[in-house]
């Protein structure tokens, strides 16, 4: 056999898996987001050419003002941006935590934190609902006894707390691999660095922002990147706590998909899901070229 | 002297912070704990005291009783996981030995589509992914929800096998050849006993995706019951008005115990094969 055909021959099931189970897949939501159809009948579609695309933009629900894909598409941009921001703070924090010389016993604390990693999501969000009980939950319980709160508070039940749960939970569940990435940063700058600076007397937080911030910024950008996508395409925690409620306010674009293609069939079906999920793949897209461009940089450099 | 008093101070303002983050982060782990060790027939207490009451192990046999169908949902979850892992291996081994050893034509724009189809998650096919199941007719069977699943762990499966490959050097396969082994003979004995530690990180990591992570998909492709992997099953008595919480977190914890336990166990193969591996 000639050597060069081996690769291709090697190759082959990843190419059927890819074109099988994404490409065909992909050229699907694009051909029915040009037809009006329902999944009672996939058959039985009619071709509607860019109807679907403007019913995006003049379809208002629930607001009369802005249009209901819109309304999820900025509300995703929103939730994502404040898990994203809220993940790469406190994992770059924790990471400089537990990498810190003072602290004692790292490694049974970076142990512990990674624990939710394995947590399947939609189990911990039951996990969470039921610790943010309000009556009989533990989170509850713990702000009373410190004073925080003075009554039982809960942090579903009005539209912005029920927001701002929803993201503050998808970032504790995206924080255990930020930090494991921004540990794994931290160890792979050389410590003659910290040396030489220390020697010039340079105080700690000069350190920080001189030596350990610049060297580890590459991989921020990615791993930032990364978490961006999957928080772009977080379903399973916003679906168990609330639904994308209440009234709508945590209703971002995959829960507006889901709602349009298969609970909320008045709204015209899999064609005008399958222009939303157009949005969305764009959305994704976006992102990824940025995140191979930075992983091709650092291939260079 | 003064140094070394904030040195101390330094030292106890970090342990302290470090455990309030340990703390927030196993806070729902630890209500999951408290709640299934706790007599079901104890009334709730509000505010709910913060360190277990009374400890019982009966949650767990009830929790059998509230989910009749907690043995199917576990091995379901269990045939998933192993159906995605199997796939993605089969695929995975190849393609990813192939991107990491050769220099072929397509090479680059494949690895760059690896990267890319990663990115990608079910709620972006959900639709033709039913449309596609419905018109061929496998909607409601495990068949469904291993391939849509697979779909998802490929990706990364193969690129976790490239940037593997990428760290064992190629001397130890051309020394195959120069043993007069023909590529597939080296494949088989040379290569695939070095790949061992990548074979059982792909494979745990894609069992535990197969296993845990299939709601939104097992939530369109499986409406009967006795199909349901386990996140599924137990979100119907999630969902419930009123939820028995002390057998329901019961079931929970039997059943993360074993997937947390494999994950913990690979998790660094894992990062290591995210954070190393280049497109070049």
């Amino acid at each position: 056999m000639r050597r060069k055909t081996v690769p291709y021959i090697l190759i082959i099931p990843l190419l059927i898996a890819f074109f099988a189970f994404i490409g065909f897949p992909l050229y699907k939501v694009f051909e029915t987001s040009f037809y009006k159809a329902s999944f009672l009948n996939p058959l039985a579609r009619q071709f509607v050419g860019i109807e679907n695309y403007k019913w995006l933009f003049n379809f208002c629900y629930p607001n009369p003002d802005v249009s209901y894909f819109l309304m999820a598409f900025g509300r995703s941009l929103l939730w994502v941006a404040c898990s994203v921001i809220l993940k790469v703070i406190l994992g770059l924090l924790a990471a400089l935590l537990f990498d810190s010389p003072y602290l004692i016993g790292k490694k049974v604390y970076r142990s512990l934190i990674i624990i939710p990693w394995a947590i399947p999501w939609a189990m911990a969000a039951m996990m969470w609902a039921w610790t943010l009980n309000p009556e009989f939950g533990i989170f509850n319980s713990i702000l009373l006894r410190l004073g925080v709160i003075s009554s039982p508070t809960s942090f579903l039940a009005s539209p912005s707390a029920a927001f701002i749960t929803t993201f503050v939970i998808d970032a504790w569940a995206g924080l255990p691999f930020m930090i494991i990435m921004f540990l794994s940063g931290l160890q792979s700058i050389p410590g003659s660095l910290y040396e030489a600076a220390r020697l010039d007397g340079a105080s700690e937080i000069r350190q920080l922002f001189k030596i350990t911030i610049p060297m580890i910024k590459p991989v921020m950008l990615t791993v930032s990147l990364l978490s961006m996508v999957w928080t772009f395409n977080s379903f399973d925690i916003i679906w168990v706590l609330t639904q994308g409620g209440p009234l709508r306010a945590t209703e971002t674009l995959p829960i507006a998909i889901y709602n349009t293609s298969f609970r909320m069939m008045r709204f015209g079906g899999i064609g005008k899901a399958s222009a939303m999920t157009i949005a969305q793949v764009l959305l994704i897209t976006l992102i990824s070229i940025f995140y191979i461009k930075t992983m091709r940089e650092s291939d260079k450099a | 002297m003064r140094r070394r008093h904030s040195r101390v101070i330094k030292k106890v303002v970090y342990q302290i912070l470090a455990i309030f983050f340990v703390a927030f982060m196993l806070l729902p782990i630890y209500q999951m704990l408290v709640t299934a060790l706790r007599p079901a027939d104890l009334p709730w207490q509000a505010p709910a005291p913060l360190f277990p009451d009374k400890i019982t192990l009966k949650n767990f046999s009830h929790a059998f009783q509230l989910v009749p169908r907690l043995p199917r949902y576990l091995l379901n979850s269990f045939i998933y996981g192993i159906g995605v892992s199997l796939l993605s291996i089969a695929i995975a081994i190849p393609s990813g030995y192939a991107l990491a050893r050769y220099k072929f034509t397509i090479r680059k724009p494949l690895m760059i589509f690896v990267i890319y189809a990663n990115m990608f998650a079910p709620i972006m096919l959900l639709v033709p992914i039913y449309t596609i199941m419905k018109t061929i007719g496998i909607i409601d069977t495990y068949f469904s929800v291993i391939l849509a699943g697979s779909i998802f762990t490929i990706p990364l499966s193969t690129w976790l096998t490239v940037s593997y490959m990428q760290t064992i050097p190629k001397e130890i396969e051309e020394a195959g050849f120069v043993d007069g082994c023909n590529q597939f003979n080296v494949i088989n004995r040379v290569v695939l006993p070095l790949m061992a530690p990548a074979l059982v990180a792909i494979f745990i990591y894609s069992f535990i995706t197969g296993w845990s992570q299939q709601f939104i998909l097992a939530l369109v492709l499986i409406k009967n019951d006795k199909l349901m992997p386990i996140a599924q099953g137990l979100y119907q008595f999630f969902s419930r008005s009123s939820v028995r919480w002390n057998e329901l977190m019961a079931a929970i914890l039997l059943s993360t115990a074993i997937p947390i336990f494999l994950f913990l166990l690979v998790q660094k193969y894992i990062v290591k094969g995210l954070t190393s591996g280049s497109i070049k």
